[in-house]
């Protein structure tokens, strides 16, 4: 069936270079686009411990490519989406990554899922000269030193959702100007990319805002019972336990701890973002604080037209990741209608593509999203509060600086 | 100190009910049934989905889990074993064919969502979710300082109770007798006139009863519940209970159960984070240098 498509696309492409067709301007590329296909392939963790975020991601994007296709496509171009699933493991990641790569047709890739995964695709992507969109990797160096340790920018790679190096910060911030901590356990999984790279912030951010951190409890994110970690983190009786850790954990850690007494504030990463996380951890989570790339109830009329149509086709409110994914499908759409794409020179419409990504100014569920000059995400930060009932509440917006 | 000696001795208990189950199967048939982490992973599944989507409270739910975790004992000797044993297979064909139906366990859960086959089952996919709140009461006590959660004490209780019944079955009824016959010597007990089918059978449905419930009592002691509480957190431990505590052993793996629980706290708290799998691990190792039929293991002269 796929092989057929592409087939058709070749046979379109090679029928057109023929007719010597070869439409360069602007103006007249609307033409060559019709009946064409701009096939992307997305790199998500719908299984393993990311399967808490990428199904999110997966049908925010879903949304967008329906949308688009049903409304006239890019200038007339489908855009056809392969989801692959990386069960949440880098090596699986890699491979996955390497597969769609080697298929020859993809114009461009989203993902994946995990920043620990990000470590191993994006330098791959990169090689390739292929552009990729993160969509909710959230770690330290993913854009634009995808190569780290080495610090020269991946030109290919880009990411649409908010840093931890951001986030984090603002979060601490507007808590520390409305509470007042003092002391602070910060709670990391240091076997896990993200996590740890969360915790570094907290660490490097808790100072220049008075907190004292009494303890830092580093875990393996594989442990089962939480009780010995959040045990000597509870002793401590600190004002404030930071969680920064991924998948269903920080709601357990919220959950060990109240059962233990704990009373004080929990503050967090990108892990407490979704609903899942809020529902997990019940009335045992009400008031955890995070900084998130997006906040459910905004009213803006790009938040709202997504809200309700996610409602209507999936039955359930959509959370960041969904909101994050399908931003990254309007973007890439966005872009590949101003690249003046040939749809026959792959290498060649992938850096159009890319060069055409560089200037993206469009409204998202985000708010109003650019890409800043190293291909990050340049946007508001919510500050949000989990409601008890697997919802949330708005704190806070901070605009950027 | 104290707090965390009690922490470990919970979750030493869960580990010890799993790995009850893993060695009753090994001791009797000679075949490590890799589909017990799937069944420890039902057991809190199908409590929580009686719980959660049928409504029935928790009791009666979690008596059904385990009743339905036993059937899947059954399953698992008719699909994946029995054949094998008809055909002489050796005991590793066994273990793979364990593998494939713990897989099969695992997928149908995790693909589990809303409008698919088995959403009467489960329905949040890949995600880990907990009781709804309210539906089991758990007090708190406070004693000398000290936290207690009813759950994990209801759990400690059922854990003991459950391996004494279990150890005074094994010893002094005719089950037991005629199991431990069947492990003995397998052509014995059946010239013996010991219908060892049968008594297979009972095997894999006690053992996967008991691996049920140990998964349902971890998924309200951890509010964890989800596609992969069994392969995650207990598979490869529960082999390492049951290595420490002597294949086959009863006892052995009770005490390796609380053993494996005291020595990753312990780890915890003097060593801190990765650790802890790490010096488990390496007691397990040391066992086997030092005494590879491990704490109770009888040199295969007597089993169970």
């Amino acid at each position: 069936m796929r092989t057929g498509a592409r087939a058709i696309v070749v046979g379109l492409a090679l029928a057109l270079t023929a007719c010597g067709g070869s439409s360069s301007t602007g103006a007249s590329s609307s033409n060559s686009y019709q009946g064409k296909t701009i096939q992307l392939g997305a790199i998500l963790s719908l299984t393993g411990a990311g399967g808490v975020y990428g199904p999110s991601s997966q049908k925010g994007m879903q949304l967008a490519v329906d949308k688009i296709n049903n409304s006239g496509g890019v200038n007339g171009a489908k855009i056809a989406l392969d989801v692959r699933d990386d069960a949440s493991d880098k090596i699986q990641s890699a491979q996955v990554a390497q597969t769609l790569i080697q298929q020859g047709q993809l114009l461009a890739l989203l993902g994946p899922t995990l920043s620990n995964s990000a470590v191993a695709v994006h330098p791959l992507a990169e090689s390739f000269k292929i552009p990729i969109l993160a969509v909710s990797t959230t770690g330290i160096h993913i854009v634009p030193d995808c190569n780290f340790p080495k610090t020269d920018p991946c030109t290919y790679v880009f990411r649409d959702s908010l840093g931890e190096e951001t986030a984090i910060p603002t979060n601490i911030k507007v808590y520390a100007a409305k509470s007042h901590p003092t002391t602070g356990v910060l709670m990391v999984a240091n076997d896990d990319k993200f996590s740890s790279d969360g915790g570094k912030i907290v660490a490097n951010t808790v100072g220049q805002y008075g907190i004292q951190l009494l303890d830092t409890v580093a875990f393996s994110k594989t442990i089962a019972d939480f009780s010995a970690p959040v045990t000597k983190a509870v002793q401590k009786h600190p004002d404030v336990i930071f969680i920064t850790s991924l998948g269903g954990i920080p709601a357990k850690i919220m959950i060990e701890a109240r059962k233990q007494g704990f009373t004080g504030q929990f503050l967090g990463g990108n892990g407490f973002n979704t609903a899942v996380v809020s529902n997990q951890a019940g009335a045992d989570g009400k008031g955890a604080e995070s900084g998130s790339a997006w906040y459910l109830n905004n009213t803006f009329p790009s938040n709202a037209d997504f809200v309700r149509n996610y409602r209507s086709k999936y039955g359930n409110d959509p959370d960041q990741f969904a909101a994050q994914g399908y931003a990254a499908i309007l973007i890439l759409a966005d872009a590949a209608k101003r690249a003046n794409l040939t749809f026959s020179d792959t290498p060649g419409d992938r850096t159009k593509l890319r060069d055409a990504m560089e200037k993206v100014n469009i409204q998202t569920p985000l708010g109003p999203f650019q890409f800043t000059s190293t291909h990050d995400v340049k946007q508001t930060v919510w500050v949000i509060a989990m409601d008890g009932h697997g919802g949330f509440t708005l704190v806070q917006s901070v605009n950027p600086s | 100190m104290a707090q965390q000696l009690l922490n470990a001795i919970f979750i030493g208990s869960i580990y010890a009910l799993f790995a009850v189950g893993y060695t009753l199967v090994f001791g009797v048939l000679d075949v490590l049934n890799l589909a017990h982490s799937a069944v420890f992973m039902l057991g809190a599944v199908i409590t929580y989905s009686l719980v959660a989507l049928h409504g029935v409270p928790f009791l009666p739910a979690a008596l059904i889990a385990v009743v339905a975790c036993g059937l899947l004992g059954l399953l698992i000797e008719f699909v994946a074993l029995r054949p094998l044993r008809r055909r002489n297979a050796p005991p590793i064909s066994a273990l793979i064919s364990t593998i494939g139906l713990a897989l099969i366990f695992v997928a149908i859960v995790e693909q589990a969502t809303p409008g698919t086959v088995f959403s009467w089952l489960w329905q949040d996919g890949a995600n880990s979710v907990r009781f709804p709140s309210g539906a089991v009461p758990n007090p708190t006590y406070h004693v000398l300082g000290l936290t207690i959660e009813g759950t994990k004490l209801l759990i400690l209780i059922t854990s003991v109770v459950l391996m004494l019944v279990l150890g005074y079955v094994i010893r002094f009824t005719q089950l037991g007798r005629a199991l431990r016959a069947v492990a003995e010597n397998r052509r014995a007990a059946t010239l013996l006139g010991i219908q060892v089918d049968r008594i297979f059978a009972s095997t894999l449905f006690l053992s996967s009863a008991l691996g049920g419930l140990a998964g349902l009592l971890f998924g309200l002691a951890i509010s964890d519940i989800g596609p992969y509480i069994g392969r995650d957190q207990v598979e490869l431990k529960g082999l390492a209970v049951i290595v420490l505590g002597g294949m086959g052993s009863i006892p052995g793996a009770v005490l390796g159960g609380y053993l494996l629980g005291l020595i990753e706290v312990l780890a915890f708290v003097r060593f801190g984070s990765n650790i802890e799998a790490g010096v488990a691990f390496a007691a397990l190792f040391l066992m086997l240098v030092i005494r590879p039929q491990g704490l109770f293991g009888a040199r295969l002269r007597e089993r169970l």
